[in-house]
């Protein structure tokens, strides 16, 4: 199901930048060009058979560096789903820790335990991330009613997930809880119109998320995900009423997933490759390389520079995280149970 | 939509003959009684539990009006036996469930107040809030995958179960498929101890069927009439084909929430006191008698005939024998075949 021209507005040529600075819109373009270089890096070593997983978060690249930019690092905390390349990235988590990831290798945060782009950072904020579909809402909810209970103010946390978690009862137990509670979060959906196979009016009765917002009490409200100011103008108002004691809010993000849903998946068995054709036309990172472009942010010379670093960058992340070792299989049973709490030595 | 004003008296009846208002207001008397029988044969040590419906008899005896017997499928909750009365059951039913005798549906083996008829199109009850949703949505799915026309699964809840996972689920997905089911949410402020402002941020529960892509409303639970006309509204509409539907009826839990409960642990005799004055069973009562359609006379026989009937069925199913412990592997699986027999 395509999204309505009027919903999805087009950059502004009037360029609203919503305080954001050169420096910090150069740094959201960079996340964008990091997410789609690191993104196409995890598929070609699937191809190569160097690594046995990877999942795509193309065309979600301008939704989460903007929404990355709201949050504030060393008091925040991210409670992500599975496609969240780019708000790992935007929040500091280092293209050598992804591969680190992707690689399985004993050096990664989860000791290779975790699935492929499933992160995790104490230092960052960060949640380990669940496959399954809304499982982290209800653990983001718990953070958030722990900041309340603590009376820690200034604190918030940021929880995303796809538009399929929408359907599963853990959204909704976990919405209600947060209103009720008043808790200080932001449910941020990052709607690209499939749930792996399952488009979205096979998913909803009606196409917005937003518009459940009221029927649970608290403030809910679209945004073009494909623009990357837009986004951080949405979270971050969301995330400062969050820090100041007013209450959750549920952000929806229209975006679209350009790659299949993982590279275990073919996306040509249920959507037609013309569809995907159409809608690149909205590839957010084309777009918001014209917009900075065009208002003088970024010239050609300085984005192409930006590549080659990005590129150097993601080839000596995938060179260092290779040559690590796997977890030595004398380790399976560690950092699973408690030193000496091991339930099967009695 | 017009509505009747219990309190002015006027009286807009829906197409509903004397005899049916006639009808409701008998299920509602013999709904109390039976309640109330429950709660005294619990104290005095004759069954073990029972559940209080007191103050939505007027939503129940109202749905159940619309309910269309041998088409219909009804999957309610366990605050639910005027619905149950209502589209069919006999109080010597709903006796032998309390007392938990053979004889009952489920061979005495389901809570007291659990119904279950296949006759009547009465699924078996869930305690589990909410696990009765799924079934009810698969029941609207089996309608419509089979092409089955006229037909339609009313189910209802309390508020509290409006918070569960699965009910979402269930809202999202019969919406998704436009299926022949009217979810019906019997809002009573109580979820055993939490109240509604703690349930939910927002007092009204229609206003989620928005986010589904369905119709949503809400009416007076204590007005039988309102409440007939709204679910009947919602049952047409998935007759005909045009999808589910979300009706919120408001009323109020008088009692405790089971004879297990003691709600001045969490509320106070004055707050009930003071939400008394809308009981619903006077209410209608006086308000059939103002327009002629009972008489004071009339009322005196229907209560004693109540009565009466309540007494013989508590003799009755009294009399009745407990399960055999020899029973105790059937109505399990199908037939002769049982797992542990291999």
């Amino acid at each position: 199901m395509a999204i309505k021209p009027e919903a999805q507005s087009k950059l502004p040529s009037s360029f609203e930048r919503h305080g954001l600075t050169d420096e910090q819109l150069i740094a959201i373009f960079r996340t964008m060009l990091m997410q789609r270089t690191l993104e196409n890096r995890g598929f070609q070593l699937n191809r190569q058979g160097k690594i046995p997983f990877a999942s795509a978060s193309e065309g979600h690249e301008a939704v989460q560096a903007g929404a990355a930019m709201a949050f504030e690092r060393g008091k925040d905390i991210l409670v992500p789903y599975y496609r969240d390349l780019g708000l790992a990235l935007g929040i500091g988590v280092t293209p050598y820790e992804v591969l680190l990831s992707l690689f399985a290798r004993a050096a990664d945060h989860s000791a290779g335990r975790q699935f492929p782009h499933h992160y995790a950072s104490r230092r960052l904020g960060l949640h380990t991330i669940s496959s399954i579909i809304a499982a982290q809402l209800p653990h983001a909810v718990g953070a958030a009613f722990a900041l309340q209970y603590r009376g820690e103010a200034g604190r918030a946390v940021l929880t995303t997930f796809g538009d399929g978690a929408t359907s599963e009862g853990e959204w909704h137990e976990s919405v209600n809880f947060a209103a009720v509670h008043k808790l200080p979060i932001v449910f941020l959906c990052e709607n690209n119109e499939w749930a792996i196979s399952t488009p979205l009016a096979r998913q909803m009765g009606q196409p917005d998320v937003y518009k459940r917002a009221e029927g649970y009490g608290l403030p809910g409200a679209p945004v073009d995900g494909m623009d990357p100011i837009a986004c951080y103008e949405a979270v971050d108002e969301a995330m400062q009423r969050a820090r100041s004691g007013g209450g959750p809010s549920l952000v929806e993000a229209k975006c679209y997933r350009f790659l299949s849903h993982t590279t275990d998946d073919d996306d040509r068995t249920y959507r037609s490759p013309d569809e995907v054709k159409a809608r690149r036309k909205d590839d957010p990172v084309p777009c918001f390389e014209r917009l900075l472009a065009e208002h003088g942010v970024l010239n050609a010379e300085q984005a192409e520079a930006l590549k080659r670093s990005v590129l150097e960058e993601t080839n000596d992340a995938t060179d260092r995280a290779e040559a690590m070792a796997y977890p030595d299989a004398a380790d399976l049973y560690e950092k699973v149970y408690a030193e000496g709490c091991e339930p099967w030595i009695v | 939509m017009a509505t009747t004003d219990l309190r002015t008296g006027s009286l807009e009846r829906h197409g509903l003959s004397d005899e049916q208002l006639r009808g409701m207001f008998r299920n509602m008397l013999l709904q109390r009684q039976l309640d109330n029988r429950g709660f005294q044969l619990n104290r005095q040590g004759k069954v073990p539990f029972a559940l209080g419906s007191e103050g939505h008899e007027a939503l129940q005896a109202g749905a159940a009006m619309a309910f269309h017997r041998g088409h219909d499928i009804l999957a309610p909750y366990y605050r639910d036996l005027g619905l149950c009365l209502g589209i069919g059951l006999s109080p010597f039913e709903i006796m032998l469930s309390i007392f938990a005798r053979a004889d009952d549906h489920n061979g005495g083996r389901q809570f007291p107040n659990h119904y279950s008829s296949k006759a009547a199109g009465l699924m078996s009850f869930s305690s589990i809030l909410a696990a009765h949703l799924p079934h009810a949505v698969g029941a609207a799915y089996a309608i419509k995958y089979r092409g089955e026309t006229g037909r339609a699964v009313l189910a209802t809840c309390g508020d509290g179960t409006t918070s569960e996972g699965e009910w979402h689920e269930s809202m999202n997905f019969a919406a998704v498929h436009k299926l022949p089911f009217v979810m019906l949410v019997e809002n009573n402020e109580w979820a055993i101890s939490t109240p509604l402002d703690k349930q939910m941020a927002q007092p009204e529960i229609w206003k989620r069927a928005a986010g589904y892509g369905m119709p949503g409303r809400r009416f007076n639970g204590f007005d039988p009439i309102q409440t007939y006309a709204a679910v009947k509204e919602a049952m047409d509409r998935a007759h005909a084909g045009e999808g589910p539907t979300l009706v919120e009826g408001t009323c109020y839990r008088y009692l405790a929430h089971s004879t297990d409960d003691n709600d001045l642990t969490y509320r106070t005799r004055e707050v009930v006191q003071e939400r008394r004055k809308d009981d619903p069973v006077p209410a209608f009562e006086a308000l059939l008698l103002e327009h002629g359609i009972v008489t004071a006379d009339g009322v005196a026989a229907m209560r004693q005939d109540v009565l009466r009937e309540t007494n013989e069925a508590t003799d009755a199913a009294e009399a009745l024998p407990y399960p055999e412990p020899a029973d105790l592997y059937k109505h399990v699986y199908e037939g002769a075949w049982e797992p542990w027999q291999s």
